[in-house]
């Protein structure tokens, strides 16, 4: 009997929607920090940013429930939350986890804010970038349409984006803005 | 002297609390919302409006006599 493959493309599916989805909201946040687009409102740039990332992790917890209920890889629950214990490419597979993990901790500190002070805050949202680098890592190595054309399109898309606007916050000058005359 | 005037939008304001780490003589929460002196010297309320994610404070500068 074939087995069903709704589930296996289902988990390939929402893995690289997870991806698209982590990659805007990156490009949301830098977009904010940086303000190229001066007309655009800081307010709905930053629910944008936070709305793509809840998104994106939604996205990740049907991509880790998808594999789980799939029989292609022999994927555990513990799998999902402990880097390495997968059977199916332990360390892609590992690494993905880690960068999930880390999202859902970065995510939830934005409740957590005032507790651990601003500061410290925005110290581990630096943490995003090794997010991304290991979500790339994740699905290059673990995905099973890396070698697509459109496949790697996508990954080499986010990553030349990513790396642009993250060049050009660090280059840009920092935002004073130039205060209004009022006589 | 330049003097800053700073107005907070309180209905754009989500308390994120990034002017109090700009310029924390300037700024303070309260209930969780942004509340700024009327007037500052410190140029460091700039750094604070450019901070804001909500782009809830302006400041205006005066020349004081």
């Amino acid at each position: 009997m074939k087995t069903d493959p709704t589930f296996w493309l289902l988990a390939r599916a929402s893995g690289l929607t997870a991806y698209a989805l982590l990659t805007a909201s990156v490009l949301a946040g830098l977009v904010l920090k940086s303000r190229p687009f001066r007309s655009l409102k800081p307010a709905s740039v930053t629910d944008t940013h936070r709305f793509l990332a809840l998104l994106g992790l939604g996205a990740i917890a049907l991509h880790g429930l998808t594999l789980v209920v799939d029989k292609t890889v022999h994927l555990t629950p513990a799998a999902l939350l402990v880097p390495g214990a997968s059977p199916y490419r332990p360390l892609p597979v590992g690494i993905g986890v880690l960068a999930a993990e880390l999202m859902l901790v970065v995510y939830a500190s934005f409740a957590l804010r005032r507790r651990i002070g601003t500061r410290n805050w925005r110290r581990l949202h630096w943490a995003t970038y090794a997010i991304f680098g290991a979500a790339t890592v994740h699905g290059l190595a673990a995905g099973t349409d890396t070698a697509q054309p459109w496949a790697l399109s996508l990954y080499l898309a986010a990553i030349g984006s990513v790396a642009g606007a993250a060049t050009w916050r660090a280059l840009a000058p920092p935002l004073s803005p130039q205060p209004r005359r009022t006589s | 002297m330049t003097v800053y005037r700073i107005e907070i939008d309180r209905s754009l304001c989500s308390g994120f609390g990034a002017c109090v780490d700009e310029a924390g003589d300037a700024f303070r929460l309260e209930n969780g919302i942004a509340v700024a002196v009327t007037t500052s010297t410190d140029p460091r309320v700039l750094e604070a409006a450019a901070a804001c994610p909500m782009g809830a404070i302006t400041v205006v500068e005066e020349q004081a006599a």
